[in-house]
């Protein structure tokens, strides 16, 4: 048991360990496996075959056994490190510490896009990108994406979509009208001008790598999933009553089956079913504020 | 399982990137080329184009834009389109709603394969696309 914090409240060393052990995973090698599982357990739902990291309910469940099978190997370099989270809707600036040069480093430059200062910065050796949609081996951000300007998600905008009840619905996907929390929160729909919703749009923000496939290049992408795992924390706490959904393995003769998978289905490649992550509390928990 | 798109691979070159600075914003290039296949089957210079080889597919589109040549193509996959960004292929998803999202934008969907190829060149620049991956069909 342990715990994740805000990642305004870490001190200048938990900050820098939580740095080294993130670079200590990346020289190893270790890293960038989990860039390309991202990428490839991204199955879109206008396809065939079973949706397991977005477009489908697993959204909220697999990338919490995802960030947990990450943090695990970074505690294996250090015991004491732990996952950080970011609030957008409080530190939603490109200004903010976030993105000073002792932590995440800071925004892209405006010819290439490439990132030039902190521990993440092509030119300070410790990361090169080896997994990209395109062959640039240099770390790339576009905040705030000032060509269209976006912004970031505000509490408003989460506190109405944490007051959705109800899971997720049939037919579980990301169709506009497939209403519940997941899909509110997962972000697709609303239009392209906005820039997307509440998770989809901070990738957006965030740009460079944070909007392709690759998308976790940028070391970013754990803090923003630590905060959309603590979402759903908390839409747990708000609605006692709801759960996920679906419970059971959907009919024969439902069209999403066999691309859907339901509570107690193991969700690739974890063998770990959606109920054996529902409780977040029996692995860590959460220092809000 | 058994189709379900797998992204793979596509470890880049690491040999050396040419001089040329790509640039992931969107350039600020002045004039953004538009080089459009008229109906007619004449280039974008008027000039007559080759006739298409036995078997080919004509384009969807086929354009420069921001320097880039992008070119759709009717496809019998699960997306139904295939995408070229300088001959390099745009690995693109179909969303329910019949939008597509590709590798360079996963968290943005386009109503249109055009759409979805001009807004890939906004993100990569002039970079060059390396990630492959395995089809399905």
């Amino acid at each position: 048991m342990y715990t994740r914090v805000n990642q305004r409240n870490l001190t200048s060393s938990q900050r820098a360990r939580f740095v080294k052990a993130v670079i200590a995973l990346k020289r190893s090698g270790s890293y960038d496996k989990y860039v390309r599982l991202h990428a490839e357990y991204f199955a879109a739902d206008g396809e065939s075959g079973l949706r397991m990291a977005h477009m489908a309910p697993t959204f909220f469940p697999w990338h919490r056994q995802f960030l947990l099978v990450f943090e695990r190997e970074l505690q294996t370099i250090d015991p004491q490190v732990t996952l950080p989270y970011w609030d957008w809707t409080t530190d939603n600036q490109p200004t903010s510490a976030l993105w000073a040069a002792d932590f995440m480093g800071g925004n892209g430059r405006d010819s290439d896009g490439q990132v030039m200062t902190g521990p993440f910065a092509y030119q300070a050796g410790a990361w090169p990108i080896t997994y990209g949609v395109t062959d640039e081996k240099y770390l790339t951000r576009n905040l705030g994406r000032p060509d269209r300007p976006i912004v970031l998600p505000t509490e408003a905008e989460l506190s109405d979509a944490l007051e959705i009840a109800t899971y997720d619905t049939d037919p579980w996907n990301s169709a506009p009208d497939t209403e519940g929390f997941r899909n509110e929160i997962e972000g697709w729909t609303v239009s392209e001008s906005m820039g997307g919703y509440l998770h989809n749009r901070v990738h957006q923000w965030v740009g460079g790598h944070m909007v392709g496939a690759a998308s976790p290049n940028d070391p970013i992408f754990w803090l923003h999933h630590a905060f959309i795992d603590l979402i759903w924390v908390r839409w747990q706490r708000l609605h006692p009553k709801s759960a996920y959904l679906p419970a059971q393995p959907l009919a024969a003769d439902d069209p999403e089956h066999g691309r859907v998978v339901s509570l107690n289905e193991p969700m690739p490649p974890f063998a770990v079913k959606p109920s054996a992550v529902l409780d977040h509390r029996q692995f860590y928990t959460y220092e809000e504020g | 399982m058994t189709r379900r798109r797998m992204i793979r691979s596509g470890v880049t070159a690491v040999a050396a990137v040419s001089g040329t600075a790509a640039a992931l914003r969107p350039m600020l290039t002045t004039g953004q080329q538009r080089a459009n296949v008229a109906p007619d089957g004449a280039g974008a210079d008027g000039a007559p184009q080759a006739p298409l080889a036995p078997g080919a597919v004509p384009a969807l589109f086929d354009e420069v834009y921001r320097g880039r040549r992008i070119q759709g193509f009717p496809d019998a996959g699960a997306e139904g389109v295939a995408i070229k960004v300088d001959g390099k292929p745009l690995q693109v998803m179909r969303r329910v709603d019949g939008s597509w999202i590709s590798v360079a934008n996963h968290y943005q969907p386009y109503t249109t394969p055009l759409a979805t190829a001009r807004a890939a060149v906004d993100v990569i620049g002039r970079a060059e696309l390396s990630m492959t991956t395995e089809h399905h069909h």
